[in-house]
Parts: C-alpha cells; structure tokens; sequence
C-alpha cells in the first residue's frame, strides 16, 4: 500500500513542479469506443500499470488518492458498496456535486458507480508485471475524443502516483493547457473516425474570482 | 460589472436546446462538457455580445423543488423582451409550442407565457409605448 499522499497544495515547489511542467501525453493508445444511437457512446479504456491490484484499488477508491490524479472528489471511500458518496467535478466552471451509490465493490478486482449520469466501471486484473485495469463509461458522442483523452492524462498521472513520484492531478481547464492536449484528442478522433474537436474559448474565467 | 449570463435551469439539456433554437430561435453560443458535467449556452440573436442564457442540468434537489412549484403556480423561470409579441407569437406557436397565455395586454406591456418543455414556463414582454 502507499501512504497517503499530502494534498496537492501544500507541497513544495520543486522537482514536482517541473515534472508536471514538462510532463507530456505519449500517442493515442488502448481506448476503445462503441458507436451507438444513443447520445452517449461507451468509452473503454484498458492500461497496464506495474503495480498490484491491491495498490491501483486503493489509488481508485480512497478520497486522499483520488485527490492525486481522478477527474472529482469524492467525500468517503468509494470501497464499500451501498455507501452513499459525493463526488465534486474538479475544475468544472460551476461547483458541480453529483451524489452516488456504490453498485458493486468487490475489492481488489470491480467497482462500479455512476458520476452523475455516466456510468463508471473499473476492472483490475492481476498480471505477471501488475495489474490490467480497465475503466467502462459512457461519454456524449460530441465531447467522447475529449474525454478519451482526459481519461489518458489521468491514468498517466496515476501511474506516476502509484510509482511514487506524483505530478499532481491535471484536469478541466488545466488539462486545456497542456502540450500535446490538442494533438491527443486529434489522435483519438482520429482512431474513433470522428472530426477532430474544435478548440474551446474559456468561457467560465470570469467565474473565478 | 456586467450581466453576461443568466442561468435557467433544465430537466434535459438536449431537449432544452432544441427547444430554445429550434422552437425559440435562439443561437447555440457554449457547448462543452467535463465528466457529467455540461456547460450549454444560447444567446438570442446569434450577436456573440448578446447577454448569454444557460442551459443548466437541473441536478439539484433544492433548484428542482423551486422548479416545479414555480411551475406548478403558472409562475414564469425567465421572461425575454421583444418588440413583436404577436410575431413571435405566431411564429414560435407555428413551431409547435405550447402557450399556456396568449398575447395579453396588463399594464404597460402585453405579455406571453409558453413552456419549455424542460420544467419551465417562460414568459415573453412587449412593453407599451407610452
């Protein structure tokens, strides 16, 4: 197991500071999408993570690990199934806070919930270097490339995570700025045979004070 | 300061924005989502300086009591200005919308009300030209 982590703002500028700084998604890899006619398209993601199920459970269930790399908050552990869990949108230009209940908890190998409307699942298979995970939801078809791509970023801020060497979480707005951001959601729409993504204006700066 | 956005909130945001281009004649200005999240906005005339309505996912138990007991009294969410309420009238009615009040005349303007079709009644105002 690792410890948990400190929050995020309270560290030192440093190393840290530059790894994220310099930090840059490799190519589109190992996402899957399922067309359909519903408005949301299924989105799998599947990554090999070279650390034990055991570890990569805690990292996807604990409030304190989510903290570190997931896309919201969550207010209690997502490891019990039946437990009623806040989860807050991080970044999103309003306080967005949608409430769930855990479905399924079969720890170190299947959760599931929902996040608002979207459905999520995460499978953890052990390997002989570590673990498979592999993550289902569902993702408007229009915004799917987008999210592709935000679920890469995570995974590869979680993977720096479990190896002990966090970057802090880069999500929303913050995954906007990036280098690489553009041509990775270009990337997948391509692999999804979509049209690539217009850019954003940042419409909700003004909602920060 | 300046009023930029104005907020209405919506029991389905597809839904919502069909009904407020389509039905409306609105212009789609915002549309983005992060997780479940969604930020949608139209503007009136498509002009990108036009004071921008939301679109918002009514999620809220709290915003969806104050919702449906608005709705439940007739009471109108939101009320948009016109210099032709009979025009508009007839066109958004020909669009198929449901009004729940024709053009009335009260005083110092003739009013509209209509619904969404996502929990709201919206009201239209031409006021009177004194």
């Amino acid at each position: 197991m690792v410890s948990a982590p400190s929050n995020s703002n309270e560290r030192e500028v440093g190393d840290e500071m530059n790894a994220r700084d310099e930090y840059t998604p490799g190519p589109a890899t190992g996402v899957q999408i399922h067309k359909s006619e519903a408005e949301n398209w299924e989105l799998v993601v599947v990554r090999e993570l070279r650390h034990p199920p055991e570890k990569v459970w805690q990292a996807i269930t604990d409030p304190a690990h989510l903290r570190e790399w997931s896309p919201f908050d969550a207010d209690k552990s997502l490891a019990t199934a039946g437990a009623t869990v806040k989860l807050t949108t991080v970044n999103a230009p309003q306080l967005y806070v949608t409430e769930t209940t855990v479905i399924r908890a079969d720890e170190p190998h299947f959760l599931e919930y929902t996040w608002g409307a979207n459905p999520i699942r995460w499978e953890l298979e052990p390997t002989a270097n570590g673990t498979r995970l592999t993550l289902w939801t569902a993702i408007n078809r229009r915004f799917i490339s987008m999210g592709a791509a935000g679920w890469h970023i995570c995974l590869d801020i979680l993977d720096r995570l479990l190896a002990g060497t966090p970057i802090g979480r880069l999500v929303g707005a913050d995954t906007m700025k990036i280098s690489g951001w553009q041509r990775l959601t270009n990337e997948y729409a391509q692999q999804f045979g979509l049209e690539p993504p217009k850019r954003f204006p940042q419409p909700h700066q003004q909602q920060k004070p | 300061m300046k009023i930029k956005v104005t907020s209405i909130y919506v029991d389905n945001q597809d839904k919502a924005l069909r009904f407020y281009t389509e039905v409306l004649g609105f212009t789609k200005k915002t549309d983005f989502s992060q997780g479940p999240y969604r930020w949608l906005t139209v503007t009136p005339s498509g002009d990108p300086n036009d004071v921008e309505l939301q679109l918002a996912l009514n999620n809220n138990p709290a915003g969806k009591k104050y919702q449906e007991a608005l709705f439940g009294q007739s009471q109108p969410a939101i009320m948009f200005f016109t210099d032709d309420i009979k025009g508009d009238y007839e066109r958004v009615k020909s669009k198929g919308a449901e009004f729940t009040m024709p053009p009335t005349d009260v005083t110092g303007s003739t009013i509209a009300m209509l619904k969404d079709t996502c929990g709201n009644i919206v009201q239209l105002t031409q006021l009177a030209k004194w």
